[in-house]
């Protein structure tokens, strides 16, 4: 006992020897003095290549670091100047001219018209360029550069042109760039025109960006930027916690409630950018019209899809599916966030939780109740039993499943559920159209028309299994015809009507059915942030928001040289980096002692 | 490893006697057939994991797109380029030549070589699981073999209970209750360790940077202990308590030996050979990384990287993870065999 009194106490002195060592090693730590924003972050990086580069944070760093020829205005989300200070449209609506500001790259040489002109003209004519935002070019007949302007010249009209997605890369930099497809531009500092410059990456560990002194509203507040890259969310959260990072944005209700009531960090709870719904199957078809998949009959019926809506309580759904994180969804696709465009049923055409009314509409569509209480096919031939294709990985589905079992049980509908894993998922219910329902969900940008483009027939696949990206196998005449309408309409609130009315479309026919809008679930270190603006400014998003303008507006306490190591509790610093000597010690006693003792045995 | 070779005596006894010479020539003969297996189950490993990763659901190409509109000539170029357009039959040959190469490939998701990546990982990988066995083993070792030698004590059912229960608690779990203990802190007990990579982002440099690392091994690597020791502990407790009922023991002790020494010098060697290829067998895996640790605690390792490109998914990186792995652990399992072998003059004459 005595021996291990000895060996504990050993033990303690080498903790507090190496305590020693890291305090003087924290107190010479470079960080000290500097303002540093931590983010963290759980999905990795997949390319620092702009081109390449399709991941939700990849583009959020991006964006940080680059100029685009517009950004959403922080006010309004309206597209407002950035790289392009001015603009002009042809009658037509086929030529657009785009003054590109007097400003300098993060190396000292100017910005150009050319610098744009390059990026659109690499990505029109090489596919691997086309990899990350091939779509917004699509319709570019040329693009040309004269001085500081920039004219693009369209196929088409196209009225979303001011939301274009792409980052304006440096000519000078990146045109001796051959392979793009195998090209990850790790290359740092990196030579941007944004708020922030990358000067480190270590892959799935962190990214480091600094300000950017030439960036032309001005350097931002802080010196440093750091993504922080965490595999498992609770480790982020954690992570937060213990003030390892200082802003965390995407959480779930559980990882958002775990969070609530800690005194150091602001839960930021806000409208969101996504709508859940469910995807019908209501007669999967390939874009020459070829019937698709397996998808049940019953389900081609109008009457049919609408009784399933009237037969959900979406503000149930909320409460308890959600934790009361969400709106119910009155609408579309479109989530309240976005004013100027948001669409919600009202009157008649408003659909609320009444499953008598569901009960209704099936007995007289000749949907018979059998002696099992399940419904059957006006023909008596089939049953009607859905399967409800969900993710494996997603807990939160498995209960939306449950209760939705529930809900359709209520008026003579059978719900299985069908668990995929992520790229099945994506087959069955994109391209093979291999399920009844199906879960589904978009984040939607400033400018919906990416997302209801998702809806047209020409999304739907090929008959070879090729191309597509559907989210619905729809294919409306009217909806078309409204779509091909917006795309001409330059006037903004005509347009906005447009788009309003193609979102009814959307709900009346049904093809899918928005159960909700998620919040946006965020937290952030209060003892840390010392001010940010959220993006839309009243009451908007930070990480989770489109554009850089939380983050350029951001300031934060610069690190003292006491805490500099971990940024938590000082004692963080003088406790860790101790296991190492502890371990060396702890055995070379622990030898020791069993040395002297074998020499004792020899001796006896 | 020298001492069992040096008091194998008693087991030789207990065996009977063999033929030291042809017996050294036999290891050498017993080893070349050894490797021939381990080289025909690597041959086999290659095939089976072009074909297993080829069964699996979803397309890589639109995995890759994740969900974009892609136009058919930007998937034919992805296609292309990822080799996916030629015959299954010549990209199987394909495979097999950059394989035996050593080239495995690109990743689709990070554009690299596999072999580059793989390399990036390797060294936390053997770092924080090398670092986690040594312990692992030395600890399950000598408690297995306390309890083993004073079997039925207090000591001993302390042990088994709490390496039992250790054993049977999730990884994932006691990797986030750690987590919470020992890097938030609860209560009164403040937070101890980082709980997140192998560096701090902004680490400094020398000694502290050290001191850094080992910080961040500390719970990844007591995670890693936790849950794998109890074997080592359980193997050498009941192969001792098998080599203390027998006759050599009994003689030994009737010669008048100190109990140390009897448990030192003649039980312990014997009861160390079934461990010693738990070891072996262990090493192979410990190349793969420890996924879940690694996971839990954003560790940059090969178990991350696999975990990743399962995620994606991934499938050359995949693929060439899953055959590192495999080889090492073919290669691991082979050596144990042959070392096995040449400890234990039992096998020999067998």
């Amino acid at each position: 006992m005595r021996k291990w009194l000895a060996r504990l106490a050993a033990l303690g002195v080498a903790v507090l020897i190496a305590g020693q060592g890291t305090t003087a090693a924290l107190a010479q730590d470079p960080s000290a003095g500097k303002k540093i924003l931590k983010v963290g972050a759980t999905q990795a990086m997949d390319s620092m290549n702009p081109f390449l580069a399709v991941r939700l944070v990849s583009t959020s760093i991006h964006r940080w670091m680059y100029g685009y020829l517009t950004v959403p205005d922080s006010k309004t989300l309206q597209p407002s100047p950035d790289l392009a200070e001015s603009w002009t449209t042809s009658p037509d609506g086929l030529t657009w001219t785009f003054k590109i500001r007097q400003a300098k790259w993060s190396d000292g040489q100017p910005i150009t018209a050319d610098d744009a002109a390059w990026t659109f003209n690499k990505m029109m004519t090489d596919e691997a360029a086309k990899t990350a935002n091939g779509p917004a070019v699509e319709n570019f007949e040329s693009v040309t550069a004269n001085g500081q302007d920039l004219v693009i010249k369209l196929k088409a009209p196209q009225a979303s042109m001011l939301e274009n997605p792409v980052p304006i890369m440096p000519k000078h930099v990146w045109e001796s760039v051959t392979d793009m497809a195998n090209y990850d531009a790790e290359k740092y500092p990196s030579v941007s025109s944004g708020p922030y410059i990358a000067v480190e990456h270590k892959k799935d560990q962190y990214v480091k960006l600094q300000a950017n002194p030439n960036y032309w509203r001005g350097k931002p507040k802080i010196d440093e930027l750091q993504v922080i890259f965490y595999d498992n969310p609770q480790a982020a959260i954690a992570g937060l916690k213990k003030g390892d990072i200082d802003l965390i944005g995407r959480l779930s209700p559980p990882e958002f409630e775990a969070i609530q009531n800690d005194p150091n960090i602001e839960a930021w709870n806000t409208q969101g950018r996504r709508a859940a719904y469910l995807q019908i199957n209501h007669g999967a078809t390939t874009n020459d019209g070829k019937p698709l998949g397996d998808g049940h009959p019953a389900l081609k019926d109008l009457k049919v899809r609408q009784a399933l809506h009237y037969a959900i309580d979406k503000q149930k759904l909320v409460d308890e599916v959600q934790n009361g994180l969400a709106k119910p969804a009155d609408g579309s696709i479109v989530p309240p966030l976005y004013k100027d465009w948001f669409w919600e049923a009202t009157g008649e055409e408003k659909v609320t939780y009444d499953p008598a009314k569901a009960n209704q509409i099936l007995d007289d569509a000749g949907y018979k109740k059998g002696a099992d209480g399940v419904r059957t096919m006006p023909d008596g031939k089939r049953k009607l039993e859905f399967r409800f294709s969900i993710h494996t990985d997603t807990p939160i589905e498995d209960k939306l499943a449950e209760y939705l079992t529930g809900f359709f049980k209520e008026i003579g509908i059978t719900l299985t559920t069908k668990k995929l894993d992520s790229s099945k998922f994506t087959e069955e219910t994109g391209v093979t159209g291999l399920f009844d329902i199906a879960i589904s969900g978009w984040s939607v940008n400033p400018d919906p028309e990416e997302v209801l483009a998702t809806h047209l027939c020409s999304r739907r696949p090929a008959p070879n299994g090729e191309g597509g990206g559907t989210e619905s196998f729809f294919c409306d005449d009217t909806f078309e015809k409204l779509y091909q309408e917006q795309l001409k309409e330059l006037d903004r609130p005509k347009r906005v009507e447009l788009i309003k009315q193609m979102q009814e479309r959307l709900y009346t026919q049904a093809p899918i059915i928005a159960i909700y809008y998620t919040n946006d679930l965020e937290g952030y270190r209060k003892d840390k942030i010392t001010s940010i603006t959220p993006i839309p400014e009243d009451k908007g998003l930070l990480y989770g928001g489109s554009g850089y303008w939380p983050f350029y507006t951001v300031d934060v306490k610069a690190t003292s040289a006491a805490s500099a190591g971990g940024g938590g509790g000082s004692n963080t610093g003088l406790i860790a980096g101790i296991v190492g000597v502890v371990v060396v010690l702890g055995l070379g006693a622990f030898f020791l002692t069993r040395r002297r003792k074998s020499t004792a045995d020899e001796r006896e | 490893m020298t001492t069992p070779l040096e008091s194998a005596e008693p087991a030789v006894q207990a065996a009977g006697p063999a033929d030291d010479r042809p017996a050294r020539h036999g290891t050498l003969r017993y080893a070349a057939s050894k490797a021939g297996g381990a080289l025909f189950s690597i041959a086999m490993v290659i095939v089976g994991t072009f074909f297993v990763f080829r069964l699996l659901p979803g397309d890589p190409v639109r995995n890759l797109a994740q969900g974009r509109n892609m136009t058919p000539a930007q998937l034919d170029l992805e296609r292309h380029r990822l080799g996916l357009d030629k015959p299954l039959i010549d990209q199987f040959l394909d495979f097999v030549g950059k394989t035996l190469r050593l080239d495995l490939g690109t990743s689709y998701e990070y554009k690299r070589p596999v072999l580059d990546l793989i390399g990036e990982r390797l060294g936390p990988t053997l770092l924080l699981t090398g670092t986690g066995l040594a312990i692992a083993v030395s600890l399950g070792i000598w408690q297995g073999t306390r309890a083993g030698w004073r079997h039925g004590t207090r000591f001993d059912r302390f042990s088994t209970g709490a390496s039992l229960v250790l054993w049977s608690v999730p990884t994932f779990w006691l990797g986030l209750l750690l987590m919470m203990v020992l890097g938030v802190g609860i209560g009164p007990i403040p937070g101890l360790f980082p709980f997140r990579g192998i560096e701090s982002v902004d680490a400094p440099d020398g000694f502290a940077y050290v001191l850094d690392v080992a910080s961040h091994m500390v719970l990844p690597c007591l995670t890693l202990v936790a849950v794998v020791y109890a074997q080592y502990l359980l193997v050498m407790r009941s192969s001792l308590l098998e080599e203390v009922s027998q006759d050599y023991i009994t003689v030994a002790r009737a010669k008048g030996l100190r109990d140390d020494e009897v448990r030192r010098r003649h039980a312990v060697p014997n009861a160390l050979l079934p461990t010693v290829t738990l070891v072996f067998m262990r090493i192979g895996f410990v190349v793969g990384g420890a996924v879940t640790v690694e996971t839990i605690y954003t560790w940059p390792g090969l178990g991350q990287l696999f975990y990743e490109a399962v995620r994606v998914p991934d499938f050359t990186l995949m693929q060439g993870t899953f055959l590192l792995i495999t080889v090492a652990v073919i290669v691991m399992n082979t050596l144990a065999d042959v070392v096995y072998h040449f400890l234990d003059p039992r096998v020999r004459s067998a």
